[in-house]
């Protein structure tokens, strides 16, 4: 158990670096010039010269990379290009957004999709059918459009939950969560699909198990061996799609962030992507690599928990 | 972008369809109406889209200023967006390029996924680990993030950019063509095709591409309907095709601007893509086997339940459990068991004999109600002391299950729950089962582990059941079967998948618990070894039937059926003093599978004394005291005097693994049953 962890960590440590190196090449090995960024589209190439060697541009890429490192560790992420801003302040006060935008789906995904996932597999029938297509159809909605779908229905015509916009919690708790209503139900549309699928499939391979057969033959309750020994079994690959919902969501938080006018880390991206701002770029992608690197080891811990094998190798 | 997880790692068989099978045309797979749908519906995209500038009603900068942003109509079939342009005409041209460019983000994606695959698969565990390390460093990325990053760094240049999105995805590729490539090639053909002297590269593109042609098909498919979400969810943010080139996903961001005022300019290109990435969902999903199919005999009507004959005489007092004119039947299809008949005394063992396909797990499975979806006890009766159990309620049936009628089944080691402790899965029952508390339960947890011989009881309590040997296991399931405090056992093989040292001592087990308890048991076995060892009475089924029964030791001593004689000469076990055979017995042909039994003796395919009246029907004759055998020439048989000749197995089938199975000689233990369900 101790030595499957520490490979993770391990694991961890290198995909971050992994990280840091990637986004750092992409931005220097391409011809990206920061001081043409900063200056505009007026500047003479003496002038912008100047302005790469005032950034340390013009320093060997060794020296520079292992000088971005040396500021990561003591968590500096650098200024922006283009107002001058900290990007490390920046990004921590949109994490939450995203970060809660992301969480909430994913647990709403997984409750929504568990509870269809396992009831179309102990049913069967026209509703486990009627469960299996529609969550096959949802799967495939981007999210963006559902997105718009919902504001046109809960928001024009409903009235219940406001269009666009972020009201901080600090501001009104009530506003702050109506705000991410519709961000979070756009997501979990998609999300609870992919649950319901993957927990329906591993109720149904659960329940043919032949340690099943053998509570059968105890004259075990069907509600035990539905719900505490199948659902068991079940929880592990849901646990473990609930995992990887929760890194794609926090990346697809970009399109509803853009979408519901959301100050998140997605927002951040597509403003960084816009304005070519190098070094917030590369914030974005250690930060997102942070916080999928974290997301999987927790979810190591989690399966390490719920699987006996795991636990005890 | 919501990007799907390539789910179909985990439930797309990896048992790929070997290359024999393949038929042209459409895959059986697809031969549906969804699928036929989804494939007529990308088919038409493709072409409506790549075709776009021949026939489109308008150029897709022609405004029509007095109809903007206009519902459907004649002159606009699908409306016009907010500068009066045609949007069909806008949807269709500006289909071309996520198309493209999702198929070469597929095309990238497995040019790099499948190649590595392909080498951890044959280069062995250190390139195995040193691929798998990186690409499990690639999948942890944020790769929509770093997608992002790409386009900040270069500019939007869409097929570059889906091409690198191609490269992040290629890890996950790889993860799902590794599991097959490896299970592919551990197959046999692939050995034969190397000790043939193919080439690397030829046994690769022959042998190994072709089997994992529905995987690939499978993913590809999947994987493409992400890459068109990811192209549209990248322009709807901005970093598509500019204006005025129309895409999916700027329209449906003109439309999110529009919800107010025209929010039908949200629907035709939304529906279009959505419909699109369901189509290639719906392929996928039909190819790997999953979505909804007509389940056949999952519903179980209780109009369609044949009238079951009853005896209705009253039970032999001295019986614990009679069974009569038994027959199990998949539902609306064949039998599997016919017209069984034999009864069990208290503290008797009686044994199931035969080989596979013959019906013994069926028949005993039908002793407990536990019979599969689909088949069901359509004849007959089962008299548990006195009492009908056929036809019981699920409710009624729980009762007796565990309390009077217990089961221990033939794999040990999946028998019991891996998620739980041992103490758990014990507990559970006892305090079910005899109302004492968690402390008490416990107590008779460990007593009953000893009492199955298990020494240390208070450490395999805290065990889980992949930590215990298969002879644990198998004591562990056995004191789950006593929690009930039974009064008789069903065991199914219960030695099968043990060494045979181990084998020795879950007999004496049960022997002893027999002597001890008083416990009665019904074994099933394909081992005459077994049977002799600890069974009481015997009863030799063949094809559904019961051909032989009796006391044990006047069946084994002076067999009646040829059919047992033949089991007997198959029999391995050698008796003290004699030589080891050479070669081991079998017999020719196999067993006829259920709905193709002969009208008379259904042994007559295989039997040595085969006469023309073998081939009428016949009644049993009684025989060994209260036993009875099921042969029209048994006097003749017995009389002359002749015995069953014993045919060795020939010397290629032993060499030869596939000719044996395809001729079906039974090798001289009787082939195992791994599926549980095949007798």
């Amino acid at each position: 158990m101790l030595a499957y962890l520490a490979r993770r960590l391990a694991l961890a440590m290198v995909t971050i670096l992994a990280a840091v190196l990637i986004s750092f090449l992409l931005v220097h090995a391409t011809d990206g010039s920061p001081g043409a960024i900063v200056l505009g589209a007026g500047a003479t190439p003496a002038e912008i010269a100047a302005k790469n060697a005032e950034l340390g541009w013009d320093r060997p890429l060794v020296t520079q990379f292992f000088d971005y490192l040396g500021h990561l560790v003591r968590g500096d992420l650098g200024t922006s290009l283009i107002d001058s801003r900290s990007i490390g302040q920046d990004l921590a006060t949109r994490l939450p957004v995203t970060g809660f935008i992301a969480l909430f789906a994913t647990l709403l995904s997984g409750i929504v999709g568990v509870v269809l996932g396992v009831t179309a597999a102990v049913r069967g029938g026209r509703f486990g059918t009627f469960i299996t297509t529609s969550s096959g159809v949802a799967l495939s909605l981007p999210a963006f459009w559902v997105g718009i779908l919902l504001v046109y229905v809960l928001s024009i015509q409903l009235g219940w939950l406001p269009a666009t916009g972020y009201v901080p919690f600090a501001d009104s708790p009530i506003d702050w969560a109506k705000s991410l209503a519709l961000p979070v139900l756009a997501l979990t549309v998609g999300g609870a699909a992919i649950v319901a699928r993957t927990a329906n499939a591993g109720m149904r391979d659960a329940l043919q198990a032949e340690h099943i057969r053998t509570l059968r033959a105890l004259g075990t309750p069907a509600w035990r061996i539905r719900y505490v020994h199948a659902l068991r079994s079940t929880s592990v690959p849901v646990i473990s799609v609930l995992g990887i919902q929760f890194i794609v969501l926090f990346g697809g938080s970009v399109i509803v962030e853009n979408l519901f006018a959301l100050p998140g880390l997605g927002q951040a991206s597509q403003a960084a992507v816009s304005a070519h701002d190098f070094p917030a770029l590369i914030g974005v992608v250690i930060v997102a690599t942070v916080v999928v690197v974290v997301t999987n080891l927790l979810l190591d811990l989690v399966v390490a928990a719920l699987d006996p094998k795991v636990r005890t190798a | 972008m919501s990007v799907l997880p390539l789910d179909a790692a985990d439930d797309v068989s990896t048992e790929p369809v070997p290359p024999t099978q393949r038929r042209r045309g459409l895959p059986a797979a697809l031969r549906r109406p969804g699928p036929v749908l989804a494939l007529g519906w990308l088919l038409l995209v493709v072409l409506l889209s790549f075709a776009a500038p021949l026939w489109r009603p308008y150029d897709v900068n022609d405004q029509d200023l007095a109809h903007r942003l206009a519902g459907p109509s004649g002159a606009h079939w699908l409306g016009t967006d907010p500068l009066g342009r045609d949007l069909l005409s806008r949807i269709f041209t500006a289909g071309a390029q996520p198309l493209l460019s999702a198929a070469l983000t597929v095309a990238v994606a497995f040019g790099i996924g499948i190649p590595l695959a392909l080498i951890a698969a044959e280069r062995g565990r250190r390139i195995e680990q040193i691929i798998s390390r990186t690409t499990e460093i690639l999948l942890a990325l944020p790769s929509t993030i770093i997608l992002l990053a790409v386009i900040g760094v270069i500019g939007v240049k869409t097929y570059l950019v889906m091409a690198v999105l191609g490269v992040l995805i290629s890890a996950a590729v790889y993860r799902v063509m590794l599991g097959v490539a490896q299970s592919v090639r551990q197959r046999l053909y692939i050995d034969a095709a190397r000790v043939n002297g193919l080439g690397s590269l030829r046994v690769n593109v022959v042998h190994v591409l072709p089997a994992m042609a529905t995987v690939i098909a499978v993913q590809a498919a999947q994987l493409f309907g992400i890459a068109i979400l990811i192209n549209a969810g990248l322009a709807f943010l901005g970093f598509g095709p500019s204006e005025p080139q129309p895409s999916w996903g700027t329209m449906i961001q003109d439309g999110s601007g529009h919800v107010y005022d025209a929010p039908w300019l949200l629907v035709p290109t939304g529906v279009v893509l959505a419909l699109t990435v369901v189509a290639a969902n719906v392929v996928a999903d039909a190819l790997a086997g999953r979505g909804p199919r007509q389940r056949s005999a999952a519903r179980r009507s209780a109009t369609s339940a044949p009238v079951r004959v009853v005896d209705g005489t009253p039970a032999d007092p001295r019986n614990v459990l009679e069974v009569r004119g038994l027959t199990v039947s998949v539902d609306g299809g064949s039998a599997l068991v016919s017209d069984v008949s034999f009864a069990v005394q208290p503290g008797r063992v009686l044994g199931l004999v035969g080989e596979s396909g013959c019906g013994k797990t069926m028949t005993a499975r039908s002793l407990l109600g536990l019979l599969p979806d689909g088949v069901s006890v359509s004849g007959g009766e089962i008299l548990w002391q006195g009492r009908d159990l056929v036809g019981l309620s699920e409710k009624q049936a729980n009762a007796v299950r565990g309390r009077e009628i217990a089961m221990i089944s033939q794999e040990p080691m999946v028998a019991l729950d891996p998620m739980f402790s041992i103490a758990y899965q014990l507990i559970q029952p006892i305090r079910r089962f005899r109302d004492v508390g968690r402390g008490e339960a416990e107590e008779i947890a460990g007593r009953l582990l000893r009492q199955v011989g298990i020494v240390d009881a208070d450490r395999v309590l805290k065990s889980y059941p992949h930590q215990l040997s298969g002879g644990m296991a198998q004591r562990v399931a056995i004191a789950l079967a006593l929690t009930g405090q039974p009064e008789l056992l069903v065991a199914d093989e219960p030695t099968t998948a043990l060494d045979v040292t181990v084998q020795a001592e879950i007999l004496s087990l049960l022997r002893a618990l027999v002597r001890d308890t008083g416990l009665s048991v019904v074994i099933v076995s394909h081992d005459l070894g077994v049977v002799a060892d600890i069974c009481d009475d015997v009863v030799v089924m063949y094809a559904g039937q019961v051909v032989e029964s009796g006391r044990t030791a006047p069946v084994l001593d002076d067999a009646a059926h040829p059919y047992t004689m033949a089991l007997l000469g198959a029999n391995p076990h050698v008796p003290d003093g004699e030589p080891m055979p050479t070669r081991l017995a079998s017999i020719p042909g196999t067993v006829p599978a259920p709905g193709s039994w002969p009208t008379g003796c259904r042994f007559a395919g295989r039997c040595q004394f085969t006469q023309d009246r073998c081939t009428v029907p016949f009644p049993a004759l009684p025989a060994h005291e209260d036993g009875s055998v099921l042969c029209v020439r048994v006097h003749e048989i017995h009389d002359a005097g002749v015995s069953w000749h014993a045919e060795p197995v020939g010397a290629e089938t032993v060499v030869g693994v596939d000719h044996a199975l395809s001729t079906g000689s039974t090798a001289a233990s009787l082939p195992t049953q791994t599926s549980g369900v095949s007798s």
